[in-house]
């Protein structure tokens, strides 16, 4: 049980996340549980190569991703027989450079899925511990909230929210944040109602630590392990989500390299130029599989009660 | 049974009403004005204006027109398109079978193959076939679906030919009258020859591609429920007493390994509608997911309002009547 393994809370000197969810020996206790799980590794060195290719795409990408290259439209990549090595993935139909879009896709989707998990984060956790603290009236209004988000289909309630405030991609973050929120209020709103029955925290309050310190400093460190899991996990759904209303035309507007915009109108080249179809989709998949198998890792390593699956 | 499956529909009762409130205050917040959406861009009188405004309700106060728009879905009136004119209510209604049709094919197609696999990669625990498995699962849950669509589009039905591109029947060689909506079913009773075939092959693509995240999450679920069952000693005992292997994990590990697949079966509705919403649009499939995001695209808000209220009143109903049955299958949580 985690809670066994835990360093004493309370102390005024709050220990970093690593210290908490691990048995003494911290980081290096997490890198070998994480390390065990060969897909987990496979997974954090492919998001790697992604995150450093949003990161220098300014280096990286041969062009840029809104330059229309006239004489090369729809050009074919490399390997097939009627390509060239100035456009290694080929072109789209206004002639932009493929690689570069995808390349600098790799920002745009990136920085969704890690908005998307920073708000709603930090949103799901104040509203979870007020949810946990506070009286009875306080939390039903929160939980019937959650209830409600929860109750509309996730993609059918990020289409109202941006069919209302109109597509863009400001308003897809704003929406898919609202989709994801509910599981965070709930999964720390329901892991600080089972710290609050315990000695330590009975404890902390006879001390007479204030009801703040009391709800981040000493019970929330000790939630945060299925937190970052789900955290995890949230980045990778944030960016299947975002890239869903991308390719229905809801999501990053033209001219904004985003992988699902990027496929919003491919359904045309189908026939003729197949890597336009292709190629954006594959960035989608290869990124959501290598976060996913990270998230598996991260679970078997921070969270043994979930270890089985 | 019966105060239970009560009891859980009064608790739906206020989310129901939350839910008329949400879609009444978003559609509210859609900046323009619903008339002049209903008009274009002709110049009009001012009094065909007010005229126009008076029909929709819109020289009502706020709380009058709230309270209007519950009295008319208690009444089961969810508005009128402002584009066909037609009632929001009859058009889902015209269009939900096509999505329960392929919903329901989706979801049969996950389960015949994935409850097998997990059950069968548990047996072979850490085996080649156990780990490709997983691998499986992991690519089919983070598959962006409206590109997996695209992707069968491309091989299967374009360059191999051996299924349409899209819609649910060939309009040109096939007509007739579809009085249950359920395409595979009207198809036989037209009687026509070929219809029932030329419906099925249409099928196979969207239910594929619907069918993918379930699939990759019921063969993963059943997996760990699996291995958990497996560890039981009431399956050691049935070893022990000397059980041909096909009898402890088919009879005896198989059906208690199932409870918790059935749950994630069910929480699958809200996910198979949105997973809807794609794989109509991508395969031109006449559901509810197609209409509402057509319903965006021309601005048609009472449709748009009306059919993410219908959605998610589905949604609620099938989690009901699944929490309903998981008492039945169970009965450890039915007082619960």
């Amino acid at each position: 049980m985690a809670s066994d393994t835990t360093i004493p809370v309370g102390l005024p000197s709050a220990p970093g996340i690593t210290t908490l969810t691990a048995p003494p020996g911290g980081l290096s206790a997490f890198w070998a549980s994480f390390r065990e799980n060969r897909g987990a590794v496979l997974g954090l060195i492919i998001l790697s190569i992604v995150v450093f290719a949003a990161v220098f795409a300014d280096f990286i990408a041969p062009h840029s991703p809104l330059t229309q290259y006239r004489d090369a439209v729809k050009a074919p990549p490399m390997w097939d027989a009627e390509g060239s090595r100035r456009f290694i993935l080929g072109t789209d139909a206004l002639g932009r450079d493929m690689l570069s879009r995808i390349i600098y896709g790799a920002r745009v989707s990136l920085f969704i899925g890690l908005m998307v998990m920073a708000v709603s984060f930090c949103v799901g956790v104040v509203l979870g511990l007020i949810s946990a603290f506070s009286g009875a009236v306080v939390d039903t209004v929160i939980s019937r909230v959650m209830d409600l988000i929860m109750s509309v289909p996730g993609l059918v309630l990020a289409i109202l929210i941006v069919a209302v405030l109109g597509p863009s991609l400001t308003n897809t973050i704003v929406a898919v944040t609202v989709v994801f929120l509910p599981r965070y209020v709930r999964l720390v709103r329901a892991s600080a109602m089972a710290e609050l029955g315990k000695e330590y925290v009975t404890a902390a309050r006879v001390v007479g630590v204030s009801t703040l310190y009391l709800m981040f400093i000493t019970v929330l460190p000790n939630c945060l392990a299925p937190l970052i899991v789900q955290s995890a996990l949230g980045v990778s759904e944030a960016i299947l989500e975002a890239a869903a209303l991308g390719f229905l035309g809801l999501g990053a507007q033209p001219p904004v390299p985003e992988w699902g915009a990027m496929l919003a109108d491919a359904r045309e080249f189908i026939r003729s130029n197949p890597w336009i179809v292709t190629l954006p989709g594959l960035a989608i998949l290869i990124t959501v599989v290598s976060i996913n198998l990270m998230g598996d890792g991260l679970r078997d390593a921070l969270d043994p009660k979930m270890q089985r699956s | 049974m019966l105060p239970y499956l009560l009891k859980r529909l009064a608790l739906t009762l206020p989310t129901f009403f939350a839910l008329m409130f949400l879609t009444f205050v978003a559609i509210r917040l859609v900046p323009g004005d619903p008339v002049e959406v209903r008009v274009g861009e002709r110049g009009i009188s001012p009094e065909r204006l007010a005229q126009f405004r008076h029909d929709l309700g819109l020289d009502q106060p706020v709380w009058k027109q709230f309270a209007d728009y519950v009295w008319g879905i208690l009444h089961g009136d969810f508005g009128t398109s402002v584009v066909t004119n037609e009632k929001v209510m009859t058009e889902f209604f015209t269009l939900f079978p096509a999505t329960v049709e392929l919903s329901l094919f989706a979801m049969l197609f996950a389960i015949t193959i994935g409850v097998p696999a997990g059950a069968f990669a548990a047996v072979r625990r850490g085996s080649w076939y156990d780990q490709t498995l997983m691998g499986l699962s992991v690519t089919g849950f983070s598959m962006p679906i409206f590109w997996w669509g695209l992707l069968l589009i491309m091989q299967v039905a374009v360059k191999w030919g051996l299924t349409p591109v899209g819609g649910r029947i060939d309009p040109i060689k096939f007509s007739f009258a579809t009085p249950t909506g359920f395409m595979l079913i009207d198809s036989l009773l037209s009687g026509q020859a070929g219809a029932f075939k030329d419906a099925v092959r249409h099928l196979i693509l969207p239910t594929i591609v619907l069918g993918t995240v379930p699939l990759a999450v019921i063969a993963r679920m059943t997996r760990s429920s699996m291995l958990e069952v497996l560890s039981e000693d009431y399956v050691r005992t049935a070893r022990a007493k000397g059980l041909s292997p096909a009898r402890v994990f088919g009879l005896h590990a198989l059906r208690n390994a199932l409870i918790p697949v059935i749950t994630v079966i069910g929480l699958s509705t809200g996910g198979l509608m949105a997973g809807a919403v794609l794989t109509e649009t991508i395969f031109s499939w006449p559901g509810v997911g197609k209409w509402l995001i057509e319903a965006i695209g021309r601005r048609d808000y009472p449709a748009l309002q009306g059919g993410v209220m219908l959605v998610s009143a589905v949604v609620i109903l099938v989690n009901v009547a699944v929490d309903v049955l998981y008492g039945v299958i169970n009965p450890r949580i039915r007082n619960g």
